[in-house]
């Protein structure tokens, strides 16, 4: 199976403070994998590191066959399109609708003509389980679980090969958040898609993920199956898995 | 060398048994979209017919190429019975199952609608008499927090007022001074070109100590106040609202009126008169350099011609209208920073207007006042 994502001795300094120190791991296609850590541990700055957003004081992220640092503009405008992420909060545009956010990937990065760009985005929206009043509305007249649908919409809006979530389930209630993660497997078994998220959620981790990985003090403290890292020894491990009531 | 056969473009009609067939080659992505849409114009294909569609040559399938092979089917009448697949690689009769579940919700495309011109007036008319009822609202609530004051005068915050004083008045003396300077130099030099024609020379110094004192400084020292504090305060004031940061203002039992607007009126009104006084100062100073440079008016004899032509009541009308103004200013201002809400353009909008409404008023105000006070005889 190939490997779409290799991180390799991730080093992030940040004046004396050291965030990553040494970070090494690879995501193989079609696999769910989740980033597990502490507030604190580095695990959105890894995530800004590998999909272009903040450069690595050194060490090499290679994504889809590419090297994120190394790669002219022009290279990483394709990269881009090959892999979607949906931020902490939707991230949606504020002054565009929720069917004109979806429509932006198409219209930048396609020459499709408008008349197959709305059926394209009609679609995307019933994918991910938006109704179709939804994309008239402002993403400020969203609850928070629609406009994260709202954002995974556009984030597949150019059939990537790769999905990045950034705490998906955060602040959605748990019947929501269930649901969320739920289309998220759904839609990763269907599309082989390689999803790769970080979380805080364990109900989200134990229920959809194949790997874990898990991030403390700048470094992989552990990599494998969610049953594999529970027998861990790692304090922060036990007390992590142990957390639930 | 054989030239190599033309590959069949993304659908091969056939017939096999007398059924029609059809074979979807090559790639099925999002970027050949519209090549497979006029491909599936030109097939004209019928439903009365059941079809058959083999998917052995597909090279790739995604979930747009599928969903609008799909819809054309829907739309030319075929329904799940009549189509039989056959031959898909596993992967894409998955993403060909997943098309079918969620697109019968799909929904029809956005119907825009543009307002003609008339209703663009009328709405924005609208607006504007919505906004007026807003401040005049806004008005009513600061006064009534005004009179809390008055029976309870410890609730005023001294701190937030003299740290606003400092941001209004302090840090904006040098552009005010400058503005006026150059206003000063400016409007002398157009009196005094017009005057020499009459030898009248000397009357620059009573038309720039009149004009600058009663009128020109005062607005201008407004307008810039408008511009940086009024837009300062709404941008404030709004970013506070979107972080929620009034509601615990209001929840930690304060009332964000005496926390943020008070002391913001309060130093502005303060303020103002200050810094018109500094414009005045200023304005006079350019019209004396002009004065001096180049219509030779010793310095001494422009600034006794100052000194009798400026009357007291001409001094005091230019300060008497800067309170007014500020009061102006800071209400609109405050006003649209606690009507921000929570979208990215709201912030920029709302900033943007305070500073045209601020102006526009405060020159409203100033006509108004010119003819009450020429019909007073002031």
């Amino acid at each position: 199976m190939e490997t779409v994502l290799t991180v390799d001795s991730l080093v992030t300094r940040f004046g004396s403070q050291v965030v990553h120190d040494g970070v090494s791991f690879n995501v193989r296609y079609g696999e769910v994998v989740a980033l597990i850590g502490g507030s604190g541990s580095g695990k959105s700055v890894l995530l800004r590191a590998i999909i272009g957003l903040a450069r690595p004081t050194s060490g090499r992220i290679e994504l889809l066959g590419q090297d994120v640092w190394k790669s002219g503009p022009v290279a990483m405008d394709e990269l881009r399109s090959r892999f979607g992420v949906l931020f902490q909060d939707g991230a949606l545009f504020s002054s565009l609708t929720v069917a004109e956010n979806v429509a932006v990937p198409f219209l930048e990065h396609t020459a499709l003509p408008k008349d197959l760009i709305a059926p394209l985005v009609g679609f995307k929206l019933a994918l991910v389980g938006l109704p179709p009043e939804a994309g008239m509305k402002f993403p400020a007249q969203l609850s928070g679980g629609m406009r994260k649908r709202a954002a995974l919409a556009r984030a597949l809006a150019l059939e990537p090969d790769l999905l990045f979530l950034d705490e998906p389930t955060s602040g959605l209630d748990p019947v929501g958040a269930r649901e969320f993660y739920r289309l998220l497997r759904a839609l990763a078994d269907s599309l082989g898609l390689t999803v790769f998220f970080l979380t805080h959620d364990l109900d989200m981790l134990v229920s959809i993920a194949d790997r874990v990985i898990a991030l403390s003090a700048g470094r992989v403290i552990a990599d494998g199956t969610v049953s594999a890292v529970r027998e861990s020894r790692e304090p922060w491990l036990q007390a992590y898995f142990s957390s639930r009531a | 060398m054989d030239e190599p056969l033309p590959s069949p473009k993304w659908i091969e009609r056939r017939v096999e048994d007398g059924r029609p067939v059809l074979c979807l080659t090559g790639v099925w992505r999002l970027a050949h979209v519209e090549g497979i849409a006029n491909r599936l114009r030109e097939l004209r294909l019928d439903s009365r017919e059941p079809l058959l569609l083999d998917g052995s040559r597909l090279e790739a399938l995604d979930t747009a190429a599928g969903f609008i092979l799909l819809k054309h089917l829907a739309g030319a009448g075929y329904t799940r019975a009549l189509v039989t697949p056959r031959g898909f690689d596993p992967r894409y009769e998955q993403v060909l199952a997943l098309v079918l579940d969620r697109m019968a919700t799909a929904p029809s495309a956005a119907h825009t609608v543009h307002l003609g011109l008339v209703q663009r007036v009328g709405a924005a008319v609208l607006g504007l008499l919505r906004l007026l009822k807003a401040h005049v609202n806004f008005v009513g609530v600061v006064t009534l927090e005004l009179a809390s004051l008055v029976r309870r005068p410890g609730r005023f915050r001294h701190r937030e007022t003299v740290s606003q004083f400092e941001a209004v008045c302090i840090d904006a003396v040098p552009i005010v001074a400058l503005v006026n300077f150059l206003i000063g130099v400016v409007i002398a030099y157009v009196l005094g070109v017009q005057a020499q024609r009459y030898g009248a020379t000397l009357f620059v110094a009573d038309g720039i100590a009149l004009g600058i004192s009663r009128e020109l400084s005062p607005i201008l020292s407004s307008v810039l106040v408008a511009g940086r504090s009024g837009a300062a305060f709404t941008a404030q004031i709004g970013t506070m609202k979107v972080e929620e940061e009034i509601d615990a203002i209001s929840t930690l039992g304060l009332s964000p009126i005496q926390v943020l607007v008070i002391p913001r009126l309060v130093a502005l009104m303060v303020a103002l008169p200050l810094l018109v006084f500094v414009g005045d100062v200023a304005g006079i100073a350019g019209g004396l350099l002009v004065g001096t440079s180049l219509l030779d008016i010793a310095p001494q004899v422009f600034m006794e011609r100052v000194h009798a032509a400026l009357e007291v009541r001409h001094f005091v009308v230019g300060l008497a209208k800067a309170p007014v103004f500020a009061a102006i200013v800071a209400i609109i201002a405050c006003g649209m920073g606690l009507m921000v809400s929570r979208d990215a353009r709201s912030l920029g909008a709302n900033t943007t207007s305070t500073v045209v409404q601020c102006i526009v008023w405060v020159i409203v105000l100033d006509a108004v006042f010119a003819v009450a006070f020429q019909r007073l005889g002031i």
